[in-house]
């Protein structure tokens, strides 16, 4: 893998989705060019040592030069972050991670939930016409089911899950997939959501395979640091800015 | 007019190395660690380590507090797999060897023999394991002992990174000296603690060592306060972040400096440090150096 460089770029656009939640347009050529779905940037929210680190973010889109971000903001990092203006320029360093494997399964079940949406847009254009894709988006409640319209255009119909019912099924969006996963015993999972999300995929359709972008603090993003282990089921730890985000969750402790 | 540093029987082009733990084996970003006066490798123990669990790395303002807990690949998975890869580094490899005893040390020290190995760092002082490193690095009889030990095994210009944890390094700094290092690296990172809103502690391996430029103040006075009272070379770490910095602990003492935590905001960020530091000397000595490495006591 090339080793990654960090670049200031413009940002395009910057506006709130939902509560919370931001959409981050930057015009970055050499990162549009070379980014695969699974990929993150690690994103430099401060001039000074204060946040020292940067704040990794999973591309969520990419469009001729630009590449789309879409983050919660969850601390002070990313809220510094969403005080960016457009126009002003901010420190990229990527594409970090390996880029997400494509299951060898014909058919492909997708879940999100919340946040974790996100990524999954730009993996699943990738998928689009070389795998049957079902679809599954969950969030707290409908404001947060975030990116509806851009699954929409690629000729997908998600199924929707909210905690509170406002929109689709009531309850947590693992239900539905459970259900229709159930039917389907050839397929793999691709998920991306809350930990606790990610553990009952695992838990409840073994053997099925589930691969999904893991989150964990990380420091550098490009593999010289060893802080950000995921530990293994058979012992030892994966070094998941290196074999990650996206691994098979079927091998790991989550 | 030379950028050059000698220590031991090394000589580095530039007094500007990547730090140990926050370089990987300096593979990753050849086009910084080729530019570099040296690379620091993560530290090497006899045996394979799987490291601490997560999460090992805390965020506070102004640094970073990690515990990693020296994951690596054991001596022998270095030698065969990582060390050949090493061969196409264009820059001055500095080996971190870490033990549990001092034979440990010995041993690491003695059976990298690879001419691609041009000094070792011994690593006394690694808060992040529950014996030996940062224990052994409060003891000045101990330091001697693992210095010693290493000496006997090698030729190779060795190096003994200190601790400020809980002891004064100028009685470390002595005891690496007679027990045969060729030069010491001063700091370490100092023990720390974080803490979630119920009280347990946030990493994984319960505390662990900071790092960054909220050490920085602490471990320039540790350089200077070495440098006045043992008659030893000074390699300057701890939170340096730009070619200010460096010369900061230059000036106070240091003839080689480590960059780490930057690194990891920024790979380019070892690079950066020495071209800055290097648009600082003013180029009319033979040595650039001769005027800025202890400038600070002409002061007293």
């Amino acid at each position: 893998m090339k080793s990654a460089t960090s670049c200031l770029a413009e940002i395009e656009s910057h506006r709130q989705l939902a509560d919370g939640i931001y959409s981050l347009w930057v015009k970055a050529p050499r990162i549009a060019r070379s980014v695969r779905p699974g990929n993150f940037l690690n994103v430099r929210v401060a001039d000074g040592p204060d946040p020292v680190l940067r704040r990794p973010i999973s591309v969520c889109d990419v469009k001729g030069w630009s590449v789309r971000l879409v983050y919660r903001v969850v601390g002070r990092g990313t809220r510094m972050l969403s005080r960016f203006q457009v126009g002003s320029e901010i420190d990229l360093l990527g594409p970090l991670g390996k880029p997400a494997p494509r299951p060898p399964e014909r058919e492909v079940v997708i879940c999100g939930g919340g946040i974790g949406i996100a990524p999954l847009l730009y993996l699943v254009r990738d998928l689009v016409g070389r795998r049957r894709l079902t679809v599954f988006l969950g969030a707290k409640n409908r404001s947060e089911l975030i990116l509806r319209r851009e699954f929409g255009s690629l000729g997908l119909r998600p199924r929707l899950a909210t905690d509170d019912g406002s929109t689709g099924h009531k309850g947590p969006v693992t239900e539905p997939v459970l259900a229709a996963a159930a039917a389907a015993r050839h397929a793999a999972v691709v998920a991306c959501g809350p930990r606790p999300m990610l553990a009952e995929l695992v838990r409840s359709l073994d053997p099925v395979p589930v691969w999904g972008f893991v989150e964990e603090r990380l420091g550098c993003g490009s593999g010289i640091c060893y802080c950000c282990a995921l530990p293994k089921k058979s012992g030892g730890y994966i070094r998941f800015c290196q074999e990650g985000p996206v691994v098979r969750l079927n091998g790991v402790l989550l | 007019m030379t950028y050059s540093v000698r220590i031991g029987g090394t000589t580095f082009p530039n007094p500007v190395l990547a730090a140990s733990g926050t370089w990987g084996f300096g593979l990753s970003f050849r086009r910084v660690s080729d530019r570099l006066g040296g690379i620091v490798t993560k530290g090497i123990t006899l045996e394979p380590r799987d490291g601490n669990p997560p999460p090992r790395i805390h965020e506070f303002p102004g640094g970073i507090i990690n515990s990693v807990g020296l994951e690596n690949p054991g001596l022998e998975a270095f030698r065969r797999q990582v060390l050949p890869a090493m061969d196409k580094l264009k820059c001055r490899v500095i080996v971190n060897v870490a033990g549990f005893t001092p034979g440990e040390y010995a041993t690491v020290v003695g059976r990298l023999r690879s001419r691609r190995v041009d000094a070792f760092e011994l690593n006394v002082s690694c808060p992040n394991v529950r014996t030996g490193g940062g224990a052994f690095g409060q003891s000045p009889r101990m330091v001697e002992t693992i210095t010693k030990a290493a000496r006997s095994r090698t030729n190779k210009t060795l190096i003994v990174k200190l601790t400020a944890n809980f002891v004064d390094p100028v009685d470390t700094a002595r005891a690496a000296v007679n027990g045969g290092a060729d030069a010491v690296t001063l700091i370490n990172t100092l023990h720390g603690l974080a803490l979630g809103q119920d009280g347990r502690p946030f990493l994984g391996g319960r505390s662990g060592g900071i790092s960054g430029p909220a050490l920085r103040p602490f471990a320039l006075f540790c350089v200077d306060r070495v440098a006045a009272k043992v008659d030893v070379p000074i390699i300057g770490s701890g939170g340096i972040m730009s070619g200010q910095d460096a010369l900061d602990f230059m000036n106070a003492g240091a003839c080689l400096v480590q960059v780490g935590t930057a690194s990891l905001v920024d790979p380019d960020a070892a690079l950066r440090v020495w071209l800055e530091l290097k648009q600082t000397v003013p180029g009319s000595r033979a040595s650039a150096w001769e005027d800025i490495v202890g400038r600070t006591r002409r002061f007293d």
